[in-house]
């Protein structure tokens, strides 16, 4: 699953694309996982203001 | 009163798309600059330290390229002036080009220029592929001066009666209708000598690109036929 970064100029990128994998995982990371926080903060907004 | 759903609510995709938005632009100017690192060409004295870099200075056509299979990689690389056995260039091993290896820095990116204004104002890319832009309609140019067949196992040089690939390929360029080569014949574009032979300089250098790659399975060069 995981295989040494071999490309001829390192970069963050290169080893961030190196399969749908890696991709996969940053996308949820910086999508996914702060649209739950969002969504978390907003339900609380909404229940303080029905009470 | 009914319960409200965060997903109806208009405060969560308007914070949501916000973020995304944000992101993706630090993202793709984050890309930008290190895009640069990856397509920035080198220098002759990066050739002449030993230092690979994905674009070569073009000094390069200097050099003997060879396509050589990396198994590290997984592919192809072209592999300039000989092959240190770990798969990287050793940058020494030197190759006549139109009778001469000592093509200065200015003098060989002035070649290359004049080859790549010729390969624009000729439209290549109207039935050619470069460096992955371009058309199908004719062969992928990308690694042609790789090409077995303009080497001297192959049918170019005897074709045109040349005996090196860069004087076969230039000749060829010069009167392309005179020679049947691919399924479909290329047409006679008025190409000069000099721009022609510039033309040849802009081919052995994309050449000497490492594409990581690409052209996958570029069929024609022995062994390539392992590329993943």
């Amino acid at each position: 699953m995981f295989e040494p970064f071999v490309d001829v100029v390192p970069s963050f990128f290169g080893w961030l694309n190196q399969g749908p994998l890696t991709l996969t995982i940053f996308l949820h990371t910086i999508i996914i996982l702060p649209m739950i926080w969002i969504y978390r903060q907003e339900k609380k907004r909404i229940e303080q203001e029905e009470n | 009163m009914a319960k409200r759903s965060v997903w109806s609510d208009n405060r969560f995709w308007q914070r949501s798309a916000a973020w995304i938005t944000g992101f993706a632009s630090v993202l793709l100017i984050w890309l930008t600059f290190d895009t640069m690192a990856q397509i920035t060409i080198g220098t002759d004295a990066d050739i002449k330290n030993g230092v690979t870099k994905r674009v070569p200075a073009p000094t390069v056509i200097n050099y003997k390229i060879t396509y050589e299979m990396s198994t590290k990689r997984g592919h192809e690389v072209p592999i300039i002036g000989g092959n240190d056995g770990q798969g990287m260039s050793l940058f020494q091993e030197k190759e006549l080009f139109f009778g001469r290896d000592d093509w200065s820095e200015e003098e060989a990116a002035e070649l290359l220029h004049l080859g790549k204004l010729g390969s624009q104002v000729k439209n290549c890319m109207n039935c050619h592929t470069l460096l992955g832009n371009g058309a199908y309609y004719a062969p992928d140019l990308t690694k042609a001066w790789l090409d077995p067949q303009w080497g001297p196992d192959g049918s170019m040089q005897a074709m045109t009666g040349k005996n090196t690939k860069e004087e076969a390929m230039a000749e060829f360029l010069q009167n392309p209708s005179k020679y049947p080569t691919h399924a479909r014949q290329m047409p006679n574009l008025g190409i000069t000598a000099e721009e022609a032979k510039g033309l040849v300089a802009f081919l052995k250098h994309m050449s000497s690109i490492d594409t990581n790659g690409f052209p996958r399975n570029f069929g024609k060069i022995e062994g390539a036929v392992h590329g993943k």
